[in-house]
């Protein structure tokens, strides 16, 4: 606003002497702003400027994405594992896997020792990128993402998105919580549809673990991702669906 | 119609008081456990459903899909949503929203004329009345009850018992009631529950399927999403 203001009047060419008086104080009002707007930098604690804002976060790794599917490169059935491989690698490191696993577990992560966490997050890891990833993939890449708005409340934020597929004219409601760890803002739990992705999987987790053990949750987990991995590539999947 | 009024009076007073506002922002996510004495029986009944859908939904919404443009969907999708504009009105009449309710009538007489029997929703485009969707469900938890046990319907699906209450007293408020026989009734609820069915399982074909592949255990994610799903709309 300030540089603005400043360079309307140099592109002026003939200032008179009562442009030249307001160019003054425009330039000690922008000083005494820019003094503010130090201080209050100042008086913030580090990590509340030096993190990328949650909303920002969340923009960037999603035109990645969109980038990575549209890149001619990457098209094709054969290249799905690259698709696939490529998109993990952009979007896991987005999530605070441990979080995520702790939060789905609930009340049974205390039980757990440090190793079998361990196993833990790397099989519903999986599992949740071999369905989410497919999904993203199968996804119109002409969907147009809008960004409703960004909540911070201490350590912790929400972000709205929809997702508007034209070729449906239907949106769809995506929110992402976050907490900063590190000063870096990491998902812990997407919302869908107003879904909680977390309390989702927890209720499943919670009712397999009264009924029988963890041993037979992981066993479970495991026969999904071998299922999952058998089924087709999700550009056949699409082909067969549109033939 | 007045008795649903001292129906809704009656639990103003026994009601246990508003739901707890949102949850996020927190260290530990709280325990929800959702009530399910009846499970045997809802296990069988969602089996049943599963098979329903199998056999029968989702083969004749696939065909169903394959012949009607996404366009049109849509469009039979906003004819059925028109045809519970008595159920949205009193529902938002009854908790309190005035203007919504008026926004209902608004949307009923402007789409079913203009709207082409309420294909379009041009209430929405041109005058930008949004629908707001209330049953007799949400405006029991707006006074206080809460769900009940979880319930599964043959045919219907998830629910639960404050729900199927308020689908009992929502069918009750239709005014086809006043004209028709309840066989008649019976019979023309049967046929657009049916037709609403195949058209709304055309238009999320992709969404079934996904959630199919990514749970572990399918009757705890559909118990829970219907939970949710819920949750978020007595809240608006």
């Amino acid at each position: 606003m300030c540089n603005g203001e400043k360079n309307s009047s140099r592109n002026n060419p003939s200032p008179g002497p009562s442009s030249v008086y307001e160019e003054d104080s425009v330039d000690a009002v922008c000083s005494v702003w820019r003094h503010i707007a130090v201080l209050t930098l100042l008086a913030f604690p580090t990590n509340v400027w030096a993190a990328e804002s949650p909303m920002a976060m969340i923009r960037n790794t999603v035109e990645k994405a969109t980038a990575i599917l549209q890149d001619p490169s990457n098209q094709g059935k054969e290249k799905f594992q690259l698709r696939l491989a490529k998109l993990r690698a952009l979007v896991e490191p987005q999530f605070d896997v441990r979080e995520v696993a702790k939060r789905t577990l609930g009340t049974h992560w205390h039980e757990r020792t440090e190793e079998e966490r361990q196993e833990f997050i790397r099989l519903f890891t999986d599992l949740v990128q071999k369905t989410w990833g497919r999904a993203l993939d199968r996804y119109n890449t002409n969907a147009q993402f809008l960004y409703d708005q960004e909540r911070i409340e201490g350590n912790f934020a929400e972000v709205e998105t929809r997702i508007f597929d034209p070729v449906q004219n239907r949106s769809f409601s995506l929110s992402y919580k976050l907490h900063q760890v590190d000063n870096q803002w990491r998902i812990y739990d997407v919302v869908a549809e107003n879904v909680s992705l977390v309390r989702n999987y927890r209720n499943q987790f919670n009712r397999m673990l009264s009924k029988s053990s963890y041993q037979d949750l992981l066993q479970a987990l495991q026969n999904k991702i071998k299922e999952l991995d058998t089924l087709p590539s999700s550009t056949q999947e699409r082909n067969a669906t549109a033939g | 119609m007045r008795s649903i009024f001292l129906v809704a009076i009656f639990i103003s007073i026994v009601g246990t008081g508003v739901q707890s506002g949102e949850v996020w922002a927190q260290e530990e996510e709280p325990e929800v456990q959702i009530n399910d004495p009846w499970e045997p029986f809802n296990q069988t009944m969602f089996t049943f459903n599963l098979k329903v859908d199998e056999y029968a939904l989702r083969p004749v919404a696939k065909a169903y899909d394959a012949i009607l443009p996404d366009a049109a969907q849509r469009g039979v999708g906003r004819f059925f949503k028109n045809l519970g504009v008595v159920e949205r009105f009193a529902n938002n009449l009854f908790q309190g929203k005035f203007p919504r309710a008026g926004q209902e009538v608004g949307r009923f007489l402007v789409n079913t004329t203009i709207g082409c029997a309420g294909f379009l929703d041009v209430a929405d485009s041109l005058f930008g009345w949004q629908e707001h969707p209330e049953d007799f469900g949400q405006t029991l938890a707006v006074y206080g009850v809460d769900n009940g046990p979880y319930l599964v319907l043959p045919f219907l699906g998830p629910s639960t018992v404050r729900d199927v209450t308020g689908s009992v007293v929502d069918g009750a408020l239709n005014p086809m009631n006043y004209f028709l026989s309840t066989l008649q009734v019976f019979a023309i609820k049967g046929g657009i529950g049916v037709a609403s069915a195949v058209n709304y399982r055309s238009m999320n074909l992709d969404l079934f399927e996904n959630i199919q592949r990514s749970s572990v255990d399918l009757y705890g994610a559909v118990q829970d999403g219907y939970v949710q799903r819920r949750e978020k709309l007595i809240k608006e």
